[in-house]
């Protein structure tokens, strides 16, 4: 199962990717999800005959690696071998915050209810996973407030403090 | 004192409302043991030994009496009527039902008090001064520091999952209570020519199987960007630090395999990379911190107490007004120290009659406050002189009067075997076991400072590395066996200890600590402490003093 | 070399209390556990154990030697955990007292590595 967050929403959506698995041929459908290795030997051909193509990045792969590509690549898949393995936070909050990558950024692996709001926040939009939307909207949302800035933008505790200070002030004024 | 406000209380109500969940989950089954585990650690529920014991934070070590008097409560209705201090100056409860935590963690929030991160790989709870606010020589509060860190890490989404757990220690004076220099990160605040606030950032330290003293990455970080960089090096760990080997998966050993230079330029490359005013705390923010930490109103009083200096007429109060009593910053004040470390007691147990009154002087004679220590005692960090007869008659009347801050008895023991499900061996019997051949309160004072620190195992949760004398659990052929390590200390002049010798069995070790003992007071030269004649001799006479008789062993 | 003898053991889900599989079910008394003496039989029961997850946490197997004619823990930790923290004899199952208890406090030389399961009464 797919899903997507779009426009503050989660949804299933049709995974119109399809994976390409170490040594197998590349499908000849559009859109087309390749190894950081299998794309640096073949990517540059399939992006340059117009086909959608997404990199999935194992947790040691560097992100860096990607910058030149990624105004070129619909998405970027990070792999969650195991869920205790947080590496792949850290690729996507540099995908997002440093190199400023829009497209989408996808959590793949061992993809739990549990890391729900972690991977929000951290800049991911899509999750390959068995829960529901519902439930995975509910468990990514569970905490009213946050303290930091991350790359989902919410207002960290201090931004919303000084708000409602502002708001204070402004009442009293 | 801190005080939350209203998303610090929602913050910690919707995690407990969500492990409130997970464990009706578990007890129906649907979640299984394996699921469940990583779940209720992150909240302080360990499977120990002999029953769940829950670990609750002590936000860098400070209390006030109502948060005592709610710990003390814990103690008596869901526990055994006691708890224990720890080493990182939380509490661990050792006898919680799974099925009472929910309502055990909702009366906690009553009290701003929480389990959040106190075990996984996270950031941990921040270990800081806890004479923070009543030394004279600190620059500047270090609790306002470790609050900014601690909202930075809780639930940081970035920085949940690390390789290993993570250690912060804040300290704002030059004598080091707080052992920076054998965290993951030391911060020591201080000022620069200008004036400025600043952190000399120490990096890798960490104690284990493999325990490195921290390397320093910063001379002097601008206060204000403290958590650009924490962030930048925590983003360095997270994405090189080794998760192959449970062992080698702090970051202590990243910094060790990098070198410090490398480390350091790691971290500057992902600090220049990011966006650092949104990643820095605003300045109103900082502001607001430290107003909510409200202030002290100290009464104007001359420096001599009189009352004070009439009560030293009794020779217990003198004792303890020697070993137990520090100067404070305001004239007139004292910093009281509380040993829990009574002869033959469990190190850092307290009990719920002990908490309270505690509480009850605290709040008397003490402003509210309490801070706890990393060498487990407790503080009360502003008495004034003329109280102090009165706060020592209190505390003699529930057993916390020990005179004995710094002292050979003044141990720190993890729980060991005892309690612990990673042992090798018990580690308070041990701890007992010397405190009762130093019984002596004079040959105590005559011995002078000597800090012994015993693990029941390599985790080192006892310190042992950094003990003047160490003392780690060892099992040899199915028994319990002590190595003994000589010269480490965890303060400003931090270094790790060194092996004395071949390990010895459980009933040789109070005796080899009486012998190094007296080879220390029969070499010593005027003004030095054990770690002092240690570093001047070596390892020489003390060994020949523990082993001469080896071969009778 | 005969197989050792076995005691199941694990922790009550909900209560966190170290339990031994007993005839009658599981006992908070290590007294009442039942003495597996075919290795076969024990294996069964700490499947059907792993499968109790309502019930149980951790459950897992410990060899046990007869010392005096009482089945003592040969490891001296499953001996501290099947009697209590040896701070507080007031608390866990070694608070009852008896000759079993006895024999679990006093049982030392515990032979782990060189495979004899011999042990001995301290003095
Ligand atoms: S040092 Fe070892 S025995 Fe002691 S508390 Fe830590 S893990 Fe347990």
């Amino acid at each position: 199962m797919l899903i997507r967050l779009e426009n503050d929403h989660f949804h299933l959506v049709e995974d119109r990717f399809a994976p390409v698995g170490e040594g197998e041929a590349i499908a000849d459908t559009v859109a087309v999800i390749l190894s950081l290795s299998r794309f640096q030997a073949e990517g540059e051909a399939l992006l340059a005959a117009g086909r959608d193509v997404g990199v999935r990045m194992a947790p040691a792969d560097r992100v860096e690696d990607l910058i030149c590509d990624l105004p070129r690549l619909a998405l970027v898949a990070l792999d969650f071998p195991k869920y205790r393995d947080g590496r792949a936070y850290s690729s996507a909050v540099m995908l997002r915050e440093t190199y400023g990558f829009d497209g989408e950024v996808r959590a793949v692996g061992d993809v739990l209810i549990d890391q729900a709001w972690n991977m929000v926040r951290c800049g991911f939009d899509a999750f390959e996973t068995s829960v529901g939307p519902n439930a995975w909207a509910a468990a990514a949302r569970r905490y009213r407030h946050v303290y930091q800035a991350s790359a989902d933008h919410r207002p960290p505790a201090f931004v919303e403090r000084s708000q409602a200070a502002r708001r204070l002030a402004a009442q009293e004024g | 004192m801190f005080q939350y406000d209203a998303i610090d209380a929602a913050m910690v109500a919707d995690r407990n409302a969500e492990f409130r969940d997970q464990v009706s989950r578990r007890l129906s089954g649907e979640l299984t043991e394996d699921q469940f585990k990583p779940l209720r650690l992150m909240n302080g529920l360990y499977l120990q030994l002999h029953s769940y014991m829950l670990r609750v934070a002590i936000p860098y070590g400070a209390l006030s009496s109502a948060k005592m008097r709610a710990l003390a409560h814990v103690a008596r209705r869901w526990d055994r009527g006691y708890g224990h201090f720890t080493t990182r100056q939380n509490i661990q409860f050792h006898w919680i039902k799974l099925s009472d935590t929910p309502d055990v963690l909702d009366y906690l929030a009553t009290a701003e008090l929480h389990a959040i991160q106190t075990s996984g790989n996270c950031i941990r709870n921040t270990t800081s001064d806890p004479f923070a606010g009543a030394a004279a020589e600190e620059v500047d509060d270090p609790r306002v520091w470790s609050e900014v860190i601690r909202q930075w890490s809780t639930f940081h989404p970035e920085f949940t999952y690390l390789p290993r757990k993570f250690k912060i220690a804040v300290t704002a004076s030059p004598r080091d209570r707080t052992a920076a220099r054998a965290h993951d990160i030391g911060l020591v605040l201080r000022r620069n020519r200008e004036g400025r606030l600043g952190f000399e950032v120490i990096v890798g330290g960490g104690m284990g199987r493999t325990p490195y003293i921290g390397a320093t990455i910063r001379e002097h970080l601008p206060a204000e960007h403290l958590l650009s960089y924490l962030t930048a090096i925590l983003r360095v760990y997270n994405r090189f630090g080794r998760r192959d080997n449970l062992y080698k998966a702090r970051i202590k050993i990243l910094v060790a395999s990098l070198g410090a230079a490398e480390f350091a330029r790691l971290a500057d490359e992902a600090w220049e990379a990011m966006d650092r005013p949104r990643a820095d705390l605003p300045d109103v923010e900082l502001a607001r911190i430290r107003a909510s930490f409200g202030l002290v109103d100290f009464r104007t009083l001359p420096p001599r107490s009189e009352r004070f200096e009439a009560a030293k007429g009794d020779k217990a109060f003198a004792r303890f007004a020697r070993n137990n009593i520090v100067p404070h910053k305001v004239p007139g004040y004292g910093i009281v120290q509380v040993s829990l470390k009574g002869i033959g007691e469990v190190p850092g147990d307290c009990t719920a009659d002990q908490m309270e009154a505690l509480a009850d002087l605290a709040e008397r004679y003490g402003h509210g406050e309490i801070r706890v220590t990393h060498e487990q005692n407790l503080v009360l960090p502003h008495v004034a002189l003329d109280d102090a007869p009165a706060v020592h008659a209190g505390l003699a009347a529930v057993g916390l009067a020990t005179p004995n801050i710094n002292l050979v008895s003044d141990m720190i023991a993890c729980p060991g075997l005892d309690y612990c499900a990673l042992a090798n061996a018990r580690a308070i019997p041990i701890a007992q076991a010397i405190s009762e051949t130093f019984a002596d309160p004079d040959r105590a004072e005559q011995v002078g400072e000597l800090k012994i620190k015993i693990s029941g195992c390599i985790n080192a949760c006892g310190h042992h590395h950094v003990g003047h004398i160490g003392i780690l659990g060892v099992d040899k052929k199915g028994e319990e066996y002590y190595q003994l390590t000589l010269g480490g200390s965890g303060a400003e002049d931090a270094a790790i200890g060194h092996v004395l010798g071949p390990a010895l069995s459980a009933d040789r070790v109070a005796d080899a600590i009486d012998k190094l003992v007296d080879v220390y007071l029969a070499i010593r030269q005027p003004q030095e402490r054990f770690l002092d004649t240690y570093r001047r001799t070596g390892v020489g006479p003390f060994k020949a003093a523990v082993y001469q008789d080896a071969h009778q062993a | 070399m005969t197989s050792p003898l076995k005691v199941l053991t694990a922790n009550d889900l909900a209560g966190g209390q170290v339990v031994f599989l007993s005839e009658t079910g599981w006992s908070d008394r290590y007294a009442d556990a039942w003495i597996f003496e075919d290795p076969a039989a024990a294996d069964a029961a700490l499947d059907a154990a792993r499968a109790a997850t309502l019930t149980l946490a951790d459950p897992y197997l410990i060899d046990v030697a007869a010392v005096d004619g009482l089945p003592v823990p040969t490891s001296y930790r499953e001996r501290i955990r099947a009697l209590g923290p040896t701070i507080h004899p007031d608390m866990g199952p070694q608070a009852e007292g008896g000759a079993l208890v006895e024999a679990l406090q006093q049982a030392k030389g515990a032979a782990r590595s060189s495979g004899r399961l011999g042990l001995i009464r301290r003095k």
